[in-house]
């Protein structure tokens, strides 16, 4: 046999190897454009009912990124143009209105959906936006991104542990969208420090393809569970047992490092929260305070619960109540309306199936009365 | 196994293969095959587990050997240096306890002096074994027998969990928490298979003359200790002795066996994986499309899983100049299930022919007053099918699994039996169509199988079969 | 010889196996691997062997392996009379 016909082993491999970092260099480089996210939800599979979140791919179907396209295609929102006759409520907040511990009917909308509303002499069709983790930063970026989806109203619920300027950019999903950060800040003059080390600036090196294996897995994840969620309607895990929210607390005035009196205005991100009612336009917005526990057992004189010294949350509500009014939002101020642990499950702002129902209702006359367009 | 694992393993046989054939060749062989005995084990939970099984593994090959070397292979000169290399692997690792190494991968060493007990009792009891005279044969059928037990403990939940609490208990650990899990032990099925192979043609007078080390590293030869193929040891040797070189003719087989491994087991199985049907996802399931999704993402899933592995286990051996036998040949195309299971795992269904359908089936057709036909052939498959189903565990899963393809392919016989002479003359396009129509007969057939196979119990594999037909 | 083994293998194989009497084989056509012998009969033909040429075959020698074509398994036959 002619010797050159022959094929050579370390000739295929170092061509091999030499193609393969071409490739990866070419993508750090230019890398493809974002935002062509090419989803199976809500063709083959059905939408997802809530953003994909999930520490536990194997038990939820469901699984955390960060790729907010990606994220938005694979949820019910984006099954295609809005009909004619759908009043279109979109609701944003923690993971109180994501719905931890709560399968997708039981969450706050599902339990509006199931009240059948009409709105504005439409069908009102409620989709929730929320994600579990407290930042308002975080909220912004998803009402930011949902606004292309052509909402007739948005309800944002929102609570004190979401405001302090700490928190803001820790969310992970904040920290791994900076690119989209800096957008928002340029829009609307946020008070954050574009080199803040939380947020994460992805070197040459992450960009290739071998650093961005990872993200790239995790859309192919996102997409592989789209046959279990669509399968069983399954899209979070559901411990038999779990701690219940703590009603026994510390004896500890502190807030995020801030002692009695010492927590300013402009500590917390009222900023951000005005933000959001800017990126919303002419959509109008109810802003929530959420409901939360409030303990009666141990050093309950201090604090309300685990998350909040009595001091500063009431700092907090004046605060917030005082700005609504000035800016003439629509403000509801729930933070009482179910006070009894009973009506949480493992935290003081995750409400139980039926004390969602119960928030649904309480929320029907302040949406009704919104005016429509 | 993990990928870093396996890259590592390609490594190693790379270079082993590129000693050629040095005369350390063997032994390094045999040193780094009882090292990843030790590397591969899982972690286990009972105390110092994962270190004793891996050496019972070595001290069960090297018995085995003891048990079935003919007398001109048991000479000292000859295999002394093997033995050397098993005691030396497991007192070295042993020895890393007292020097405060931690090795990577390995099972943490209990104590020094129970080691040297355990290597000197091992050393005794392989004297006296070589020593043997006519008691040979009584322990050649015990040397059966005790692999046979072994076996049941461990594939037997309720007994394995029996045995994990002995265990803890040994250990002043809370027999509370034993479980099954406690004991896995990594390739004893594999292991056991290739000693009773060779206990067995002992017994028969075929067994091919072989040194300790020979002997040794066809019982753990790493690239098949997790995942087979088993080899007969005389087909194994005989390339032990001959290894093909590692030229660009090897290179090529072999890293194209091992890419397609790869591919098989980390991208199609794995991903295949994420939904497939479980026995967590099986009752989840609301409509019966979805659940044949899952299944059918299970049939396949498992088919790369183990053939991208077996894919791994032939690279790995190419590299090092041994040609392993193939496990699997596109059983999934195979127009029926005789031809299925002549494809699928198939060096387990050839040990499983060799020693236990064809005696049986000869001994039944050669008996005083013979069967019908038909019930040879039924009590054939039957104990063959169920006996390859328990060794996958002893559980009624597993036994109804085995019953189920025992009748389908006695009911093939039986339609090719009728069908042979009658369907002879039919027409190319007839006879496409009834291939075709074959394939998938079988191949749903073999898929509704697994549903024994995947899942608990029967009624939970019930209930996923009311599911798939439409019922919720 | 050979010629004279193979045709009683044929005969026995086409008559008794395949029910299909007069049926020719090819001397190299697959056996065991195409399916047209299956595991049950193959017992048979070592059975036949056995009593024919008085060649045993071992129970772990009925495979594709060790013969799988009329012309192997003449061979095997050959090499053990």
């Amino acid at each position: 046999m002619d010797s050159r016909s022959e094929v050579r082993p370390l000739a295929v491999l170092w061509k091999g190897v030499l193609l393969f970092l071409l490739v990866n260099l070419l993508v750090a480089a230019f890398p493809p454009e974002s935002g062509t996210s090419v989803s199976l939800y809500n063709r083959l599979f059905a939408g997802r009912e809530r953003l994909p979140f999930g520490e536990t791919p194997a038990q939820s179907y469901n699984l955390s990124l960060f790729d907010l396209e990606a994220m938005f295609a694979s949820h019910l929102i984006a099954g295609g143009p809005k009909p004619a006759q759908e009043y279109r409520v979109i609701l944003i907040g923690d993971s109180s209105v994501w719905g931890t511990l709560l399968r997708p009917e039981e969450t706050l909308a599902g339990r509006l959906n199931a009240l059948n509303l009409t709105l504005c002499g439409r069908e009102a069709r409620f989709y929730n936006l929320g994600y579990p983790s407290l930042s308002l930063t975080k909220d912004l970026l998803l009402l930011d991104a949902a606004m292309r989806y052509d909402p007739d109203r948005i309800i944002w619920l929102t609570t004190l542990e979401s405001f302090p300027l700490e928190v803001q950019l820790t969310s992970p999903l904040v920290a791994h969208n900076a690119s989209r950060l800096d957008a928002l800040m340029a829009r609307y003059d946020l008070p954050f420090d574009p080199a803040d080390p939380a947020l994460e600036r992805p070197s040459l090196w992450e960009r290739t393809l071998i650093g961005r294996r990872r993200a790239i897995a995790d859309r192919f994840r996102l997409q592989a569970y789209g046959v279990l969620w669509s399968a069983t309607g399954v899209d979070q895990a559901y411990p038999l047992d779990y701690p219940r929210a703590q009603t026994e607390l510390e004896a500890d005035l502190s807030f995020h490092g801030f002692r009695p009196g010492e927590l300013q205005e402009a500590d917390l991100a009222f900023e951000v929260l005005e933000a959001g009612f800017v990126a919303a336009g002419d959509t109008p917005v109810l802003l929530v305070n959420e409901p939360m526990l409030i303990s009666r057992g141990e050093n309950s004189d201090l604090r309300y619960n685990f998350f909040y010294p009595r001091w500063a949350y009431d700092d907090y509500r004046q605060w917030l109540a005082q700005r609504a009014e000035r800016l003439g939002w629509d403000y509801l101020d729930l933070w009482d309306l179910l006070p009894d642990p009973v009506h949480y499950t493992n935290s003081a702002i995750h409400l139980t199936p039926q004390a969602e129902a119960v928030l649904a209702e309480t929320l029907v006359p302040a949406i009704s009365q919104m005016p429509c367009p | 196994m993990t990928l870093t694992s396996i890259l590592i393993l390609i490594g190693l046989a790379a270079c082993l293969g590129l000693l050629g054939r040095s005369r350390w060749r063997l032994l390094l062989l045999l040193a780094v095959s009882a090292l990843a005995v030790y590397a591969l084990q899982p972690a286990l939970p009972v105390r110092f587990l994962d270190f004793w099984l891996p050496t019972a593994t070595l001290a069960l090959t090297v018995l085995g050997w003891a048990l079935t070397a003919p007398p001109e292979q048991r000479l000292w000169r000859t295999n002394g240096p093997a033995a050397a290399v098993l005691a030396g692997v497991v007192l070295l690792l042993g020895l890393t306890r007292l020097f405060g190494l931690d090795l990577p991968a390995v099972g943490r060493p209990p104590r020094f002096l129970p080691i040297l007990l355990a290597v000197t009792a091992v050393a005794v009891v392989t004297f006296l074994l070589v020593r043997l005279g006519r008691a040979r044969r009584l322990w050649l059928a015990l040397g059966i027998v005790f692999l046979l037990v072994l076996f049941l403990l461990l594939k037997s939940s309720p007994l394995t969990a029996l045995v994990s609490a002995w265990l803890r208990t040994l250990n002043g650990q809370s027999a509370g928490l034993a479980s099954p899990l406690d004991i896995r032990w990594l390739g004893f099925s594999y292991l056991a298979f290739r000693l009773l192979h060779t206990f067995r043609d002992r017994q028969s007078g075929r067994l091919p003359p072989v040194s300790l080390a020979e002997y040794a590293v066809y019982a753990i030869f790493f690239p098949a200790l997790t995942a087979g193929p088993i080899d007969r040891i005389e087909r194994f040797v005989a390339d032990l002795r001959h290894p093909r070189p590692l030229d660009s003719q090897g290179w090529l087989e072999a890293g194209r066996r091992l890419t397609l491994g790869l591919f098989k087991k980390f991208v199609l199985a794995d991903a295949l994986g994420l939904i497939a049907l479980s026995p967590a996802n099986a009752l989840q399931v609301h409509s019966a499309g979805w659940a044949w999704v899952l299944l059918y993402a299970y049939s396949f899933q498992l088919y790369f899983d183990f053939a991208g592995y077996t894919d791994m286990a032939i690279g790995l051996g190419r590299l090092m100049g041994i040609q392993l036998p193939e496990n699997f040949n596109a059983p999934y195309l195979k127009p029926n299930l005789t031809q299925f299971w002549n494809n699928w795992h198939m060096t387990l269904t050839q040990w499983m022919r060799a020693y236990v359908f064809n005696p049986l089936t000869r001994a039944l057709r050669s008996a005083g007053r013979p069967l019908p036909t038909a019930v040879i052939i039924l009590a054939g498959q039957v104990s063959t099918m169920v006996l390859i189903g328990l060794w996958h565990g002893v559980t009624w899963n597993f036994a109804f699994w085995g019953l189920w393809h025992a009748f389908g392919l006695f009911v093939h016989n039986r339609w090719s039996e009728w069908a042979r002479p009658r369907l002879t003359a039919v027409s190319v396009p007839w006879r496409m169509a009834l291939q075709a129509g074959g394939v998938l007969l079988t191949f749903h057939y073999v898929t509704l199988g697994w549903l024994l196979f995947v899942l608990p119990d029967p009624a939970t594999s019930w209930r996923v079969l009311s599911i798939l037909i439409g019922g919720a | 010889m050979s010629d004279e083994v193979i045709t009683q293998l044929t005969e026995y194989i086409a008559a008794e196996i395949l029910k299909q009497p007069g049926r020719g084989i090819g001397p190299d056509e697959s056996l065991l691997t195409s399916g047209l012998i299956d595991s049950f009969h193959l017992v048979d033909l070592a059975l036949f062997v056995e009593d024919h040429f008085g060649v045993h075959l071992d129970d772990a020698e009925l495979n594709a392996s060790v013969f799988d074509s009329l012309n192997q398994l003449a061979a095997l036959i050959r090499s053990r009379q």
